[in-house]
């Protein structure tokens, strides 16, 4: 096994709670941080850019300390029991971290013009439009036009597109993105995903990419982390957390809408888009039920199933469940919900090795 | 009738800043009108007559040189709350505004003076040029009257820039110096020139520490003291007018260029805000 490019155990202290969080990354690997706002996905990617005080903790890049807690006068001379316990080494300055980031809100240096920017971590001399790869990076993120503008002339896509081209420029060890595509058309989204994606491995590097939104996080990660209230609930492959979320938290951050008693520790979680028309008792469970309300939903069409089963199932009621073709309000229909996975009552400590 | 009433507001208003500004701009005018080319030709064509005007301007220019050398740094500091018991900083730095100048004055005669323990050190190097009356005294009275100014004013034009972006700047592989060169200071610089603006000009015109310590080699301040008091009104006029002409077309072209360019920003700064994505 390859040893971790990227090592973070920190707890950063913040007004309401505390984000404590572990993550560790192998050379070429993705991270997507997936939560609702305020879940502390920004300050956990602050922290490992070291860019935010940790108050415990240590994270390392390729084996350099990039961020430790702050120095303080008890730190450097210890007494009574604190004496025996090794201080952590001070971090490395920023410029040779090789930590590059999107933040959130973009920061853009207000003064220069898209390419002074983009081109500012290059040195001397200065990048301009002949120099070919520079050119390259300008026109996959779409800003070859807009190469004069001043950042105050830029809507706020633009903006973000001019913040990733800027961060890609350099070499990195490290590239983390904080809502880096926000404000980009959905349609460039997947452009400018695949760019991050394929710089990152051409610098054998790792990402860490923080998102609200749980297709974006798919898209980008390996792995993805699912926070909530400053921790890492669960971590790992993003197909495996849809099927098998560890517990309620997660289940109903990944969408999981109904669940019903099965023991005292486990729930069982049920998906919209996990249940299907039609009786397939070898795929899961089936349940009657009697269609209440169709709407549309997309390009298909979501039905409102009142479950009439006698079975515990009932509680459920009303179900959604998505469909290509809409029945009719009052007809009957027999639904498979599949696979409906097992999630814990409450996160169960340890989970986020998962 | 009705409309009329409603106009009474904005009069008022008006009348009452046409009032302001003539009441503060009318002893300019004054100056103007009373003083006749002549009269200041003969005056200031009298040997010597422009020595306290260069020993003004180096004194200041000295005085603004270690204002920004050692102020900035501190209103750095200031700006990005890195002091301990930052209160009790500025009330340290807001100190010499709130005192009465010649109370400064005074005081200053312990610090460059053989009156007190640091004077005596200060002044024991050579007291032909470290001791009270010297250009020395000169130059620290004029940065005690002046230095408060800018360096609260460069504080509040510090702190305005992002530190996010001085972050940024170092993640992109500058030093912390070179970051702040690059980034804050372009940013700061209207800021910064309001402030080294006006204390240019409290400098130049410093007058009450001054008169205790620094009574030679006189600067214009002086000079028109004496004149007044030898030759009346009339041999001090122009002194004075050499004083408005050399301290304030610095300032008043810093103050519009840093008015325009905050102005220029305020607006990028709305446009970047409507810009911004939400959430």
């Amino acid at each position: 096994m390859t040893p971790a490019l990227l090592e973070a155990d920190v707890t950063v202290a913040r007004r309401t709670f505390d984000v404590v969080a572990r993550v560790s990354l192998a050379p070429g690997k993705r991270l997507a941080l997936f939560g609702t706002s305020g879940a502390g996905k920004t300050t956990l990617v602050e922290a490992i850019a070291g860019t935010t005080p940790i108050s415990s903790g240590e994270v390392r890049l390729d084996r350099k300390v990039v961020n430790a807690p702050p120095a303080t006068w008890r730190a450097l001379y210890p007494r009574g029991d604190r004496a025996g316990r090794r201080r952590s080494e001070p971090p490395v300055p920023f410029r040779h971290r090789g930590v590059a980031a999107v933040r959130q809100p973009t920061t853009l240096f207000p003064h220069l013009s898209v390419i002074e920017n983009v081109g500012y971590g290059l040195g001397r001399p200065r990048p301009d439009h002949s120099d070919g790869s520079f050119a390259e990076l300008l026109d996959r993120v779409g800003l070859s036009d807009l190469r004069r503008a001043v950042p105050e002339a830029l809507s706020g896509g633009q903006r973000q597109r001019a913040a990733l081209a800027r961060a890609l420029a350099r070499p990195f060890k490290a590239l983390l993105l904080d809502e880096p595509f926000s404000a980009v058309d959905v349609t460039s989204r997947g452009d400018l995903r695949d760019l991050a994606i394929d710089v990152t491995r051409r610098n054998g590097a790792v990402s860490v990419l923080v998102t609200h939104d749980l297709g974006e996080a798919q898209a980008f990660g390996d792995r993805i982390g699912v926070m909530d209230g400053g921790r890492i609930l669960q971590i790992g492959d993003a197909a495996e957390i849809a099927r098998a979320p560890a517990n309620r938290r997660v289940a109903e951050l990944f969408g999981y809408t109904c669940f019903s008693d099965h023991d005292e520790q486990y729930l069982r979680a049920f998906h919209p888009d996990r249940f299907a028309a039609g009786a397939y008792p070898e795929r899961g469970i089936v349940v009657h039920g009697i269609v209440t309300a169709v709407r549309a939903f997309g390009a298909r069409f979501a039905c409102e199933v009142q479950v009439n089963d006698p079975s515990s199932l009932a509680t459920l009621s009303p179900i959604q469940v998505n469909v290509d073709c809409p029945p009719a309000v009052g007809s009957r229909l027999e639904v498979t919900a599949t696979e409906p996975p097992l999630v814990a009552r409450v996160a169960v400590e340890g989970d986020e090795e998962g | 009738m009705q409309r009329a009433i409603g106009r009474l507001p904005t009069t008022a208003a008006v009348s009452a800043s046409v009032l302001v500004w003539v009441v503060l701009l009318g002893p300019l005018g004054v100056l103007l009108t009373q003083i006749s080319p002549h009269q200041v030709r003969v005056t200031l064509d009298q040997p010597g007559a422009l020595g306290p005007l260069w020993t003004s301007l180096e004194a200041s220019a000295i005085a603004l040189a270690c204002m920004v050398i050692l102020g900035t740094p501190l209103a750095y500091l200031l700006a990005r709350h890195r002091l301990p018991a930052p209160r009790i900083v500025e009330a340290g730095i807001v100190m010499p505004l709130l005192m009465p100048p010649l109370v400064i004055g005074l005081l200053l005669i312990f610090l460059i003076g053989q009156a007190g323990p640091v004077g005596r050190v200060v002044s024991g190097v050579d007291p032909n040029v470290f001791g009270v009356n010297t250009f020395f005294a000169l130059v620290v009275a004029e940065f005690y009257e002046a230095a408060p100014y800018y360096i609260i004013s460069a504080a509040a034009a510090l702190s305005t820039v992002d530190p996010r972006l001085e972050q940024d700047a170092q993640l992109l592989g500058h030093r912390q110096l070179t970051a702040f060169r690059k980034v804050t200071l372009p940013l700061a610089a209207p800021g910064l020139a309001a402030g080294l603006a006006i204390a240019w000009a409290r400098a130049m015109g410093a007058f009450g520490a001054v008169l205790i310590v620094a009574y030679n080699p006189a600067g214009l301040p002086i000079r028109i003291d004496t004149s007044f008091i030898e030759n009346g009104l009339s041999g001090a006029l122009p002194f004075a007018l050499l004083l408005i002409v050399a301290a304030l077309p610095l300032p008043l072209i810093g103050l519009m260029w840093s008015a325009r360019a905050r102005g220029t920003r305020r607006e990028f700064a709305a446009a970047a805000a409507l810009a911004e994505p939400v959430g």
